[in-house]
């Protein structure tokens, strides 16, 4: 027990704390009052912001899962030892900077950039197609950055399930489409959903990409809090949008901690 | 996974796997995604000129030099070792001790305190910096370096514990139990006989940790000011302005970096598990 107290009191005093402050000023007014509560639901920006925020979400993990699914399984036929080469494909990217993938999805999607420019060799000068400032852009930044989160837990649950079954399906005669749908694809679901409702949590705080890859009108909830602190000092608001925000998340946590909690932290058996 | 009419490219491997070429080429269009912005940005870093030219035209190292020579790039850069060092340090003691008293303790509630201890990995980071930016102005210690390394101890920590008990649950009690019957102490059991043992882990943990400070943008966006500045901050607020070319030399600097300690990482946990045969 004793081991665990330094980290317990440092996140008590660090992360708690603050936790309850932001709750705390959520309801600053003049004393206690749900005014900011008011204000958002009552704005036409804020809910609007919101949906975006769940679309694109929704929508990044869906894109990731099926960029992902391909990766998972071309990597669990692979032999451990390429498997563990290959998964450097996602390591790195894993490990590199968001800022760096960001600046580099800029220069490859913008007006003038690589994409673009290669375009208009091809089809003359008047082509290029406006891949940067919009959804789309947003969309490819997300994508690349959760793929790994998506490709790793789908992974685990496809090497942990019995070859035998499928040899099984096999002698019995069903072909690999059968196969797949009614053998592999459903025990991989504890992979599916565990990346999945990771992918949506981990995009619903996002704030770097819709900020550099986005337009006005992909703003997410995360820039809101940083227009507030940065902008207009408005501390109450900022963190009536950060309690939504985790309200939101929260309800997604519980349903990740319901999926098998382990498959999550399975990348480093695999990298081994 | 092809239709049934491609019989001849699809089969099934002994394992049960089905492989076929559809599989392979979508694969390997993801991995190209994947690798795409490193083969942007390491080309374009060894451009010439200040202005965006694709393909780069003359081969030079114009861009590393206005990043080394610039004051200001090396101010943030020095900023963000400093942060990291210390974050790596402090998210090495806190994850540790964390990690032995939640795999070797026994006490109430510890399923709770274990799901305390790392909640920090699924809180939005937005939501800890907006936290921590309330907290440390109220205290009057705004912009401090100390603010960013706490900041960075609370997200670094969690990713350390989870790595150390992971390796903890490797480690035979007995060692430990055998060094207490000869009259080690718990602390002089766990420096003499556990660390050594989580050597690998310990390793990887401070690789991660450091890298996850230096790199992080968020916390730092919302802690630091113009003096206290990290490399990612100055970065983030210069794509915002302008896309300067500099930033490409930076940004294959810290792809190589990610490059190094990702191999690293990969290597230092293969020595750790000699026998893994998946």
């Amino acid at each position: 027990m004793a081991f665990v107290v330094p980290f317990l009191a440092f996140s008590a005093a660090v992360f708690l704390l603050p936790l309850l402050m932001i709750v705390g000023y959520s309801f600053s007014g003049e004393g206690f009052t749900f005014g900011h509560y008011e204000e958002f639901f009552a704005s036409t920006l804020y809910p609007r912001v919101l949906w975006t925020t769940i679309e694109v979400s929704l929508a990044t993990a869906a894109l990731t899962l099926l960029l992902a699914y391909p990766v998972a399984y071309y990597l669990a036929r692979q032999p451990p030892r390429r498997r563990a080469l290959m998964a450097l494909f996602l390591l790195l990217p894993f490990y590199t900077s968001i800022l760096v993938k960001s600046f580099a999805f800029m220069v490859f999607l913008g007006y003038q950039g690589v994409a673009n420019t290669t375009i208009r060799l091809a089809f003359g000068p008047e082509a290029g197609l406006e891949m940067m400032f919009n959804r789309f852009g947003v969309y490819v930044g997300l994508t690349h950055n959760y793929l790994p989160y998506m490709v790793f837990p789908i992974l685990v649950s496809l090497l942990a399930q019995n070859p035998v079954l499928r040899r099984a399906a096999e002698i019995m005669g069903a072909g690999p489409w059968r196969i797949f749908w009614r053998i592999t694809f459903p025990l991989s679901m504890p992979g599916i959903l565990a990346g999945v409702l990771l992918t949506v949590i981990l995009t619903l705080g996002q704030f770097i990409t819709p900020a550099l890859l986005g337009g006005r009108k992909d703003l997410m909830i995360a820039n809101l809090v940083d227009f507030h602190i940065k902008e207009s000092l408005d501390w109450g608001m900022a963190s009536t949008i950060a309690v939504i925000l985790m309200l939101i998340a929260s309800t997604f946590m519980v349903l990740l901690a319901r999926v098998r909690g382990g498959q999550v932290f399975g990348q480093e058996r695999i990298a081994a | 996974m092809t239709g049934k009419g491609a019989k001849s490219a699809a089969t099934v491997e002994r394992s049960g796997w089905h492989s076929s070429n559809a599989n392979t080429i979508a694969a390997w269009a993801v991995f190209l995604f994947l690798i795409l912005p490193s083969l942007v940005v390491i080309p374009m870093s060894f451009g010439d000129s200040d202005e965006f030219v694709f393909p780069p035209q003359g081969l030079s190292t114009y861009l590393y030099e206005k990043y080394f020579f610039d004051d200001a790039w090396m101010e943030t850069t020095r900023q963000s070792i400093v942060v990291a060092v210390l974050s790596t340090l402090t998210c090495l003691f806190f994850g540790v001790t964390a990690a032995y008293g939640l795999v070797r303790g026994t006490f109430p509630g510890k399923r709770l305190v274990t799901l305390f201890l790392l909640t920090p990995m699924f809180v939005p980071v937005i939501v800890i910096a907006l936290g921590l930016y309330m907290y440390f102005a109220t205290l009057g210690l705004s912009g401090t370096t100390f603010s960013i390394v706490v900041g960075h101890t609370l997200h670094g920590t969690p990713f350390v514990i989870v790595l150390c008990m992971a390796a903890l649950r490797h480690v035979d009690p007995n060692l430990e139990a055998a060094a207490r019957v000869m009259g080690a102490g718990r602390i002089h059991t766990l420096i003499k006989v556990t660390l050594p043992l989580l050597k690998p882990a310990l390793v990887a943990s401070a690789l991660f940790a450091f890298l996850i400070s230096f790199d992080e943008v968020v916390i730092a966006w919302f802690l630091t000011t113009i003096d206290t500045q990290t490399l990612p901050v100055k970065m983030y607020s210069s794509i915002q302005w302008e896309v300067s070319p500099v930033l490409a030399a930076v940004s294959t600097l810290l792809t190589f970096l990610a490059f190094v300690i990702c191999v690293a990482g990969v290597l230092v946990q293969k020595e750790d598990t000699p026998e893994t045969t998946q």
